[in-house]
């Protein structure tokens, strides 16, 4: 037996290099297939998903019909588009919005209405609270605002969660189920790298392989014991960060553990994110605070950085050098998104767009275009969905062309990029220098790449950065680039689908955004890499390698999960019964604290003083057409 | 909240512009991948510059050019070296019609499906037309002048022999500066042209065989030349009474100028067009060099020129031997190719083009089989069943003018087209034919082997 085993070690040893090329040969098409696996699984579940609603009250009409309110945020109005459509002559388009706190407290707000908001027979001049059972008069049109009570919540949850189980049956898709085709794709990735390397085996490769995925599972459990169920986004980012570890493991395997402290301190993030807008109160009140500090960053880093390569983008604080600008795209994000309360208020709306030529600006100055033009996509897309205004976001489009050209003029670098684009290949060790080999690289690879860490573009400059993808399709060819491409896609259109059913406005405004800053991202990496586009130098999400960029798309990650009511699926919301439970305890308590002081309860309703801010002379009737 | 949320659907544009991104990205990595791998700096085929993957060999098996130890070699046979260097190209990629340039793609085995991956990293086995020793008897037979040798099977297409001089040892690369080496990196046979003195006469021929009914029964007539508007179109000597098929076998200007300005510059250049010498053309891929027919004013010794070969007419070798093979072959050119397992495709017969019509081809035959009777010498072509014509072509500047020789033998085993141009080698039939007649009887051999 030990013979046997002797002689089978000396057989490797003797014939190492025709073992792994045959190792090699098989394991790219295991690499891709299961790849495709976990893509497929992932947008699959995304896709099978059905709306279904949640309901947060109702209103009564005289007639007997019952207008579930379905967000936190409804407008109540003639327009079709409202949340509660009624058909009466006298109502405006948008008449009023019936709006609930993250406390539970409802408030009813005149939208600049006609003909008038009375609650229990008294007018109200711009909003007042709303309790169970108040009957609303909108332009004579009588309204009985219930909430919904902790039973109905309770059956209401049953339901769907017998829905929700049955549809996971019939479609077979758990996420544990691709979560282990995920890992078996991350071991066979580890061992290809192992294999392909030349001399000594770095014990770094294997152990950040076995890293991430002990961290992968730890975020799965921690999901979990939250009572939450859906990890599809989280699934899709770490393939992604799967497929980023490679790169790094080929290119640079001495700072895999480095990345994998990245990738430990952008779960962190993620969770961080999450809880904080969580509390939607909370998440409204420092939202202009984290967006003021994020601008400070970027304002420090315009003074003190020092330049690498033409751009001004880097700050070392106590050694740690970091890109301030990946982290302020959250505290854009956190300026952008807004309650539909405040969506009404001009002056928030300047605000923003102030806050946004100020962070669009310093990075024109720091000379990173790049994440410049990142930032007012993401502005343009904020504006629209707060306004539904297009003429507003052609008329930015045609200013920042203006300015992008005058840019262009003054910046030599920036115009010879542009001259370069669409020629590479005139000007293959000049101005194409980085895409032609990108592109020939890819070629290379075929369908099932070369076998990671066999590649050779990593010896060009920015090769697990900027080129990223041109090395991916290289190693790990191009199915498995293009499903990392389509995994991200399908973000969108998850967000998208959410957003329906969303709770909040901030909720569909965060999302949104970041969801279009990492697609953005993506778009100007990719198609710039392969000459589709000038080659600006971002970061491909989750897959080029850095710290800054990895932690940042994380923190913007916990955004989308925000969006998301399927039942139980997410832990930035709270489930319905949960928020239910916690009512019926604080009203108790209220009840109870009445009791021992045995007197009418002074009217100290908790009145968040921000919200006074709008007055209904601030309110702009454009938004609501 | 709705209204709100739907708005959401803004991040379709983003959707859209990936969707669209990717599948443009997806057509050019199918459509233009073969070009990308071909790229110089890709390492994973190329090493410093030179294709590290890959073996061709020649028709017999014979390599012509491996990797062994890690760098490329050519021949073991310095003379094969040198008599193959234009068709396999040099290490440096300067030679772009160079099988290692050219076919690159297929040395690596690359496939859209794997891309440039080959298990054991050593790409592919090319088996090229191409007979070394023809190849060397050519080179040898051209002593040193500049010039392009081409034979062809016009039955089969393949190509037997491609050899351009000057040439150079590519694992002794000598100092190529210098003018013994000026254009040393252009294959004669593909990408050059030259101006085709009286074997256009063929191309003459072949209109007025078509356009004039009684071209039989004339006689033309030669007093050492003819007056054209003036100007003096002169003939080698005065060769008097003469019928087509003497004035083609003397060649004699006069009565060709006479059929050149009978037939006009359109028709001549239709012809021309129709035979492919004003075009290019592709063998596996590689472009030949465009000729061109330049229409002169009717009744101008211009026109006369043209119709010799003369005035500003210019073709390509490769685009001759087309021509000739198509003659060769009842009119229909079989696509010359250089690669001799093609796989699949092999099952397929070879595609080809009609060039000219049956009669008319085998009446330039009879024509330039009575050529060799009357004025070649059979004696000169041992063995050889020949059909060809000779060429001389004018340059100026005082310096010898082109010698040319092309045409087929029809010998049983070897349908061969040929062509051969020495520059500045003086007379067609005495420098050029005797290249052609070493090159054919070094074919032969080959064929009986």
């Amino acid at each position: 037996m030990t013979e046997i085993l002797s002689g089978a070690g000396e057989f490797l040893s003797q014939n190492s290099a025709a073992v792994f090329s045959w190792m090699t040969l098989v394991l790219r098409y295991v690499l891709t297939a299961l790849a495709l696996i976990v893509v497929w699984r992932t947008c699959k579940s995304l896709l099978d998903t059905e709306d279904d609603m949640e309901q947060w009250g109702m209103l009564s009409l005289p007639n007997g019909a019952k207008i579930p309110l379905n967000h936190w945020e409804n407008i109540i109005g003639r327009s079709k588009t409202s949340d509660a459509y009624i058909e009466y002559p006298t109502l405006s388009r948008s008449h009023a919005a019936v709006i609930r706190d993250d406390k539970g407290s409802w408030h009813v707000h005149d939208l600049g209405s006609k003909s008038g908001v009375k609650v229990n027979g008294k007018e109200i001049a711009g909003r007042a609270p709303l309790k169970n059972g108040d009957i609303l008069n909108l332009g004579g049109v009588e309204l009985v605002f219930v909430t919904a009570d902790a039973a109905a919540v309770s059956m209401q949850e049953k339901e769907r969660a017998r829905q929700q189980k049955q549809r996971r049956r019939e479609t077979g898709l758990h996420p544990a189920g691709t979560l282990v085709y995920l890992t078996a794709f991350q071991v066979a990735l580890g061992l290809q790298l192992c294999i392909a390397q030349d001399e000594a085996l770095l014990p770094a490769v294997p152990l950040s392989f076995i890293l991430l995925i002990g961290i992968m599972w730890l975020c799965y459990l921690t999901t979990r014991l939250l009572r939450r169920s859906a990890f599809e986004v989280e699934t899709i980012a770490f393939f992604l960060c799967t497929i980023g570890l490679a790169v790094t493991a080929s290119a640079e395997p001495d700072r895999l553990l480095r990345q994998i402290g990245f990738l430990a301190a952008g779960v962190c993030l993620y969770f961080l994110v999450g809880w904080f807008i969580r509390d939607l109160d909370r998440a409204v009140r420092l939202r202009w605070p984290i967006a003021l500090f994020g601008l400070v960053m970027l304002g420090t880093t315009l003074v003190f950085s020092d330049a690498v390569l033409g751009a001004k983008n880097w700050l070392s604080i106590g050694g740690v050098s970091f890109q301030p600008s990946e982290f302020v795209k959250i505290a854009f994000v956190f300026a952008g998104a807004a309650t539909l309360d405040r969506l009404f208020a001009r002056r928030n709306l300047i605000l923003f767009i102030a806050y946004s030529g100020a962070c669009v600006m310093t990075l024109a100055l720091m000379g990173d275009f790049g994440t410049a033009l990142v930032f007012f996509v993401a502005y343009l897309l904020i504006s629209f969905i707060r306004s539904g205004d297009l003429a507003t976001v052609f008329l930015s489009v045609g200013g920042a062309g203006f300015a992008g050209f005058l840019a262009a003029t003054l910046k030599p670098e920036v115009a010879s990029r542009f001259l370069n684009w669409g020629h590479a290949w005139q000007a293959p060790n000049a101005g194409g220098y980085q895409q032609v080999r990108a592109m020939s690289a890819a070629a290379s690879g075929g369908l099932f790449g070369i076998g990671a860490g066999n590649g050779w573009l990593k010896t060009v400059f920015a090769a697990d950065t900027d080129m990223v993808f041109g090395m991916v399709c290289e190693e790990l060819g191009l199915l498995t680039a293009a499903a990392a491409v389509f995994a991200l896609f399908m973000t969108a259109f998850h967000v998208i689908r959410s957003s329906r059913s969303a709770r909040s406005t901030f909720y569909v405004i965060g999302a949104s955004a970041a969801v279009s800053i990492l697609l953005f991202q993506l778009i100007l990496n990719v198609f710039g890499s392969v000459d589709i586009l000038p080659f600006t130098g971002v970061t491909f999400p989750f897959v080029s390698r850095g710290g800054s960029s990895l932690i940042a798309s994380w923190g913007l990650l916990a955004f989308i999960k925000a969006v998301d009511t399927r039942r139980g699926a997410s832990f930035v919301l709270k489930t319905p019964k949960r928020i239910a439970k916690q009512e019926a305890r604080r009203s108790k308590n209220r009840a109870a604290s009445d009791r021992r002081v045995k007197k009418p309860a002074p009217p100290e309703q908790p009145e968040p003083p921000e919200i006074q801010e709008t007055e209904p002379d601030d309110y702009d009737s454009w938004f609501l057409e | 909240m709705k209204r709100v949320g739907g708005r959401a659907a803004a991040l379709i544009v983003l959707a859209v512009v990936i969707l669209g991104g990717m599948s443009l990205y997806i057509l050019r990595f199918l459509t233009n991948g073969r070009d990308w791998v071909s790229f110089a700096s890709n390492k994973t085929v190329y090493s410093g510059g030179v294709l590290k993957v890959g073996t061709i060999l020649d028709r017999d098996g014979q390599a012509l050019s491996q990797v062994s130890g890690g760098s490329r070699v050519y021949a073991d046979d310095e003379l094969v070296r040198k008599a193959t260097l234009h068709v396999l190209g040099d290490p440096g990629g300067n030679i772009g019609t160079g099988a290692l340039s050219a076919f690159a793609p297929r040395l690596m085995g690359y496939n859209v499906l794997t891309g440039a991956y080959s298990r054991t990293g050593n790409g592919k086995t090319l088996s090229l037309t191409i007979d070394a020793d023809v190849c060397a008897a050519a080179y040898k037979a051209l002593g040193g002048s500049r010039g392009a040798v081409g034979v062809v099977n016009y039955k089969s297409g393949q190509i037997l022999c491609m050899v351009s001089s000057p040439s150079f040892d590519p694992m002794n690369i000598p100092d190529l500066t210098g003018e013994k080496y000026e254009g040393v990196y252009l294959n004669r046979f593909l990408s050059a042209t030259y101006p085709p003195g009286s074997v256009f006469k063929l191309v003459t021929l072949a209109a007025a065989v078509e356009n004039i009914p009684d071209l039989n029964d004339r006689v033309f007539h030669c007093d050492g030349g003819i007056t054209v508007g003036g100007d003096y179109v002169a003939c080698t000597k005065k060769h008097g009474d003469l019928s087509i098929e003497d004035a083609l076998a003397v060649s004699c200007n006069s009565a060709f100028g006479e059929l050149a300005l009978e037939l006009g510059a359109e028709t001549l250049a239709d012809y021309a067009a129709r035979f492919g010498l004003t075009e290019s053309f592709e063998i596996d891929g590689i472009k030949t060099a465009t000729g061109s027919f330049k229409n002169a004013a009717p009744n101008t010794s211009s026109l006369a020129w043209s119709g010799i070969g003369q005035y500003e007419d210019m073709v390509c070798p490769a685009a001759i031997l087309r021509f000739v093979s198509a003659v060769a072959n009842g009119g229909n050119a079989v696509d010359m190719t250089l690669i001799k397992d093609k796989g699949l495709a092999s099952l397929l017969p070879p595609g080809s083009s009609r060039l000219l019509g049956k009669q008319t081809a085998e009446k330039l035959a009879t024509m330039m089989n009575y050529n060799v009777y009357k004025t070649y010498g059979q004696d000169n072509y041992p063995g050889l069943e020949l059909y060809a014509k000779t060429g001389t072509a004018e340059v100026g500047g005082g310096k010898e003018p082109h010698a040319w020789f092309a045409g087929f033998i029809t010998n049983e085993d070897a349908p061969l087209a040929f062509v051969v141009i020495v520059e500045n080698g003086g007379s067609g039939s005495r420098t050029a034919g005797a290249v052609a007649n070493k090159v054919l009887q070094a074919a032969i051999k080959e064929s009986e082997k």
